[in-house]
């Protein structure tokens, strides 16, 4: 990451009427970084990236993108940065080409439209019209478009939505590609593995506020350590004689005394004394499964809300 | 100007390609056009009416539906959300949508006056080039017009509305389907009035009368359609929106009285002088 951040923002705010949407964020995101707004809908994600983008403007703070004000340097801004929008439509009768190159043609500057369809794996649908696409090479198409003026800053709100797990696996590539040519990507998202596979770090944002910052891996350490143990044995188990294992949290017997789930901070450790209780008093492990915890598990514990409300 | 020219090219190739846009800008006013000239062949006065009231079905056509109504769809659709976030501004979209207008209805005139006076031996009008001048500032006039209801509608419900309250009195308040001289005394009034008017009233001094655009009283006409392509102009650029959640406050409708201001003066100087 470079010392001059791409994005800074302060106090960022924005209300619409008597409704805050977003009250007074900071962040910073560096040059070549990939980073997630991850939120419920409502958040304030759309807002917070649409004030960056140069769509909306601010109730109040300050915010820097490339160097300009997005309120104040619109057109700008607007003619270095990529976006993917969340609802977004073409004329029906358009040519997949024909788009692109329209919208090159707004730009001072534009990639060759043969170039993109051939990477965003359009080519041979390039004389097609954007009516008769599917939702996926619409996507790609979508993505196309937000890279027609090479930019080094890419905004993606919401990119793989309403997607079948087939094609938000194909985004998903091509995202880590713009990761790899290092283009700097803002990424709002609600789908926990986009943000845990594709982010550098990520921003957790509810009701307006940013409740947790960091990498995914340090927000999964914020979460009180609370790894998850789950283990079948071979036969059942008594509730009465299960012991108190080191740095066990919680444990929980299933119904039918041969699902054993315990929660640790140390899992490992926990795991060790488990195997060997299990092993003195005859019980034979079918199966193990240790799980750390998600952003997810992280989300929950810091709003009580799940992403998906 | 290369953002200009592929706007430009690009709403002529959607316009071609859709249905609608062929139907109500060629087979509509044509359907008309050959069925009345067919009932009223060999009088050449009559002939006339029957070009004025085809060409008139097409600009009001184009104004309302080919310019407002598609701005519309295209707001409701979300297609003009994707252009706000690169640098294009709304004047290319808006000039734009009134050169492609203006480029897809001329041959269609030209088409119509050469068929009346091939087919139906109506006399070429003695300032052809003029007459299509005139006519290109009516189109291109109710083109933003069209724009502006555009941008002062925040649904198509709305938008529908509007359109209709404009278009229908102007076709049948204009003199251009039915002969204003025969209309009685508080419909005359009305008549002067109506935007279309103008454009009917000039289109028939410069076919039957041989005049040309710089008479008196097609000057005036001019006059108002050029103040009502710059108001209109002006008012839409002020107004645009690119997104249907951005709605415009009931008060800003009035904005649509502005541009027919010029219209308003108009009728005013007529009914005195009658």
């Amino acid at each position: 990451m470079d010392n001059e951040p791409v994005i800074a923002v302060r106090s960022l705010q924005k209300s619409y009427g008597k409704v805050e949407a977003v009250k007074g964020i900071d962040f910073q995101v560096g040059s070549g970084e990939v980073f997630g707004l991850l939120g419920p809908n409502g958040a304030g994600k759309t807002s917070t990236i649409e004030i960056l983008e140069g769509l909306r403007p601010r109730t109040g703070g300050d915010a820097s993108v490339l160097g300009f004000d997005p309120d104040r340097q619109k057109e700008r801004l607007k003619d270095r940065i990529g976006v993917c929008l969340q609802a977004t439509n073409l004329p029906a009768k358009i040519r997949v080409q024909e788009a692109l190159e329209l919208f090159g043609s707004f730009y001072s500057r534009s990639l060759g439209a043969e170039q993109l369809l051939k990477r965003l794996q359009l080519w041979e649908k390039r004389a097609a019209y954007y009516e008769t696409l599917s939702g996926g090479q619409k996507q790609r198409l979508a993505l196309a478009l937000a890279l027609v003026n090479d930019p080094q800053l890419l905004f993606l709100d919401e990119p793989t939505t309403g997607l079948d797990p087939q094609i938000r696996l194909e985004i998903h590539g091509l995202i880590e590609e713009m990761k790899a040519e290092k283009r700097t990507v803002v990424l709002t998202t609600h789908y926990i593995e986009e943000a845990e596979r594709l982010c550098d770090r990520v921003a957790i944002i509810d009701e307006g506020k940013i409740v947790a910052m960091g990498t995914p891996r340090e927000l999964q350490q914020r979460s009180q350590n609370r790894s998850r143990i789950e283990i079948l044995c071979s036969k059942p188990l008594s509730a009465d004689a299960l012991p108190q294992w080191p740095d066990a949290l919680e444990t929980q017997l299933g119904e039918d005394g041969r699902a054993l789930t315990v929660y640790s901070s140390h899992p490992a450790r926990t795991l060790v004394e488990m195997v060997k209780w299990l092993d003195q008093g005859g019980v034979e492990l079918v199966d193990v499964h240790l799980k750390r915890p998600t952003l997810e598990d992280v989300f929950v514990e810091l709003t009580g809300k799940k992403l998906r409300d | 100007m290369k953002t200009y020219l592929a706007v430009i090219t690009m709403d002529i190739k959607l316009a071609l390609r859709l249905r609608a846009v062929i139907f109500f800008n060629y087979l509509f006013p044509l359907i008309f056009f050959f069925t009345f000239a067919t009932v009223l062949k060999g009088d050449s006065g009559a002939m006339t009416f029957v070009v004025t009231m085809s060409v008139t079905l097409g600009v009001l056509g184009s104004g309302f539906f080919g310019a407002g109504i598609r701005a519309i769809q295209e707001r409701e659709l979300g297609i003009l959300r994707r252009y706000k976030v690169t640098p294009i501004t709304p004047t290319p979209l808006l000039v734009g949508s009134m050169v492609t207008g203006w480029i897809i209805f001329i041959p269609y005139i030209v088409l119509l006056l050469l068929m009346a006076h091939y087919i139906y031996a109506m006399p070429l009008p003695q300032h052809f080039f003029e007459l299509l001048a005139f006519i290109s500032l009516g189109l291109i006039a109710f083109r933003a017009l069209g724009l502006v209801i555009a941008s002062v509608a925040n649904t198509m419900q709305e938008g529908t509305i509007l359109v209709q309250l404009f278009y229908f009195p102007m076709l049948l308040l204009s003199g251009a389907t039915f002969p204003s001289e025969k209309f009685p005394r508080v419909m005359q009034i009305l008549h002067n009035f109506i935007p279309a008017t103008y454009l009917v009233q000039g289109m028939k001094n410069m076919m039957l009368r041989g005049q040309g655009m710089a008479e008196k009283e097609n000057l005036l006409a001019v006059v108002v359609m050029l103040l009502t392509i710059l108001g209109g102009g002006l008012i839409s650029m002020k107004l645009f929106r690119w997104e249907k959640e951005e709605k415009i406050r009931g008060s800003a409708k009035l904005w649509v009285l502005a541009v027919l201001a010029p219209f308003f003066v108009m009728g005013i100087w007529n009914w005195w002088r009658s």
